[in-house]
């Protein structure tokens, strides 16, 4: 077995040293010799690819760092490792030693000796996983998988949500019942910094004004035992209240000073419990009418208000009618194990002339309807639910292409 | 008496085994007899490299043993599942390795080139 060259003796002084510089860095260094093998690793590098620098010292780079740089390298004439162009920046992967594949970025630097020629080689090696990951939930964020759309209305809320994300600033998410409010309140937690904390959605539906405080702040023990609320039980992550009109005046100026304070008071307690809290609101109503009609404080409005997003309804939304209607219809035909093709042109004409009050979740609840019970390749206007055909019937739908006649619909 | 023999793939880098399983350009099958001596020997030019056609591969040849470098996870346990033998992790000349193997002494993460540390 041939032995493998050492570094040239006169760099050994200067490696040592080198060794002790790069040891500490937080980006993985490997030194390389003239034929490419590795001299040493730092700590960086070892924790990225699961070799040590003892078991690594001698062995041609490729081995070790399997990096698919230097494979391309040797492909091209060169040696191994060698490459014909500098290596700066240079975005590629490696399969560590637990068989996973790791982006990285990867600069590699020549260091001349006597004579100009290389005698030793740094490669520097940027792992690039956090940022992958990053990026995977901006963009699982950005509705790909949950906020379904193609058309424009919806494409600009989407691209707004990762940004709103980023910071901790409350949120009042507007829109009519079904366009995804929840969906929405949903995909800014999982973009934000907190997603791996909790995110606990509270209904504030009508319940005994007790019972209220204590799901809103919680209860310390005392006969009964102690019960955390939604702040608490949300700590690092996100509330999401859904019905900001249900929340009683009563509590809205205790959410005023939750938000101003950051901290609770549990009931039966005087002691202020710090929480650590992004807040989402919604509301199918207007926030300015509620404000006007003093059923919400102005103070609190401005407070959740400051960020905004407001959801269109679907018959703003054009081409999403249809869009979503072929979705939803692959969706729930692979659920019910159905062979469905599609809507045939009468049906698909019906459709678009409903005006869908419910928005999204009508259309879903529709097109699942229509799946469950078509029992041959294509929907039917047969098959759709009793009251749209009703509607039609009794020319409250402006089906049979009467163009122009909406409630406020526009097509695209 | 059936003597059966084995096959062995091993994905190659020029003379060495391929550090990475699923950047190889060619391969090296070999035929072994169960006393374990080297009946056949065929190199393969794959049309490009790719994990998921080097597995249609192993799989087509009824191979019972690949001797690679660094493969993914999700390869690796593909191929034990098919009941392939994968010996991973390897790094040294594709006629060491073969060597080491017929002599009933390769593992997976052998290191075969001398160097610092002990490697195999």
């Amino acid at each position: 077995m041939p032995t493998a060259p050492s570094p040239p003796d006169a760099l050994a002084p200067d490696l040592g040293r080198l060794a002790d510089i790069l040891g500490g860095l937080p980006i993985g260094i490997a030194a390389l010799d003239r034929d490419h093998r590795i001299v040493f690793m730092n700590k960086a590098l070892e924790e990225l690819t699961g070799f040590t620098s003892r078991e690594s010292a001698g062995i041609p780079c490729q081995h070790v760092l399997r990096c698919g740089l230097h494979l391309l390298g040797a492909r091209q004439g060169g040696a191994a490792g060698s490459g014909t162009e500098p290596v700066k920046g240079r975005e590629t992967d490696i399969i560590d030693r637990h068989r996973r594949k790791l982006p990285v970025r990867v600069t590699r630097i020549e260091v001349p000796g006597e004579g100009g020629a290389a005698t030793l080689y740094l490669e520097a090696y940027e792992d690039l996983s956090p940022l992958r990951d990053m990026e995977r939930r901006l963009k699982d964020a950005a509705g790909a998988g949950e906020l379904i759309s193609r058309g424009e209305a919806m494409e600009r809320v989407k691209k707004v949500l990762p940004a709103i994300a980023q910071s901790d600033s409350p949120v009042l998410i507007t829109g009519e019942t079904g366009t995804g409010k929840d969906l929405s309140a949903q995909a800014i937690h999982k973009a934000s910094p907190r997603a791996r904390g909790p995110f606990v959605r509270v209904n504030l539906g009508p319940m005994p004004e007790h019972l209220l405080e204590i799901e809103l702040y919680g209860r310390v023990a005392e006969e009964g035992e102690a019960v955390p609320g939604c702040f608490q039980r949300a700590n690092g992550g996100t509330l999401y209240l859904s019905e900001l009109a249900d929340l009683p005046a009563a509590h809205q100026a205790g959410l005023v000073r939750v938000l101003d304070d950051q901290s609770i008071i549990p009931a039966g307690s005087d002691k202020g419990v710090r929480v650590n809290v992004r807040l989402i609101a919604a509301t199918h109503k207007d926030p300015e009418e509620l404000v006007r009609a003093g059923t919400l404080r102005e103070d609190l409005f401005h407070r959740l208000g400051a960020v905004r997003v407001h959801l269109p309804p679907l018959r703003e939304r054009g081409e999403d009618v249809e869009f979503l209607l072929t979705h939803f219809l692959a969706l729930f035909a692979s659920r019910f194990k159905k062979d469905i093709k599609g809507f045939s042109p009468r049906a698909m004409r019906i459709l678009h002339s409903h005006p869908f009050p419910g928005n999204v979740r009508e259309l879903k609840n529709i097109v699942e309807y229509a799946a469950m019970i078509c029992q041959k390749d294509m929907i039917l206007p047969a098959h759709l639910p009793g009251h749209i055909l009703a509607a039609l019937k009794s020319g409250e739908s402006p089906a049979a292409g009467r163009a122009g006649e909406t409630r406020g619909r526009k097509r695209s | 008496m059936n003597m059966r023999t084995k096959k062995i793939l091993i994905p190659l880098f020029r003379d060495e085994v391929a550090p990475r399983f699923d950047l190889a350009g060619e391969v090296l099958i070999v035929t072994v007899a169960e006393d374990g001596a080297v009946e056949g020997r065929q190199g393969l030019v794959l049309p490009h490299a790719s994990a998921d056609d080097l597995c249609d591969l192993v799989l087509s040849r009824d191979i019972d043993t690949v001797i690679c470098g660094g493969i993914e996870e999700e390869y690796y346990h593909y191929l034990r599942w098919k009941r392939v033998d994968v010996l991973d992790a390897v790094a040294g000349t594709a006629e060491a390795a073969l060597t080491r193997f017929l002599a009933g002494r390769l593992k997976s993460g052998d290191m075969l080139f001398a160097g610092g540390g002990d490697h195999a």
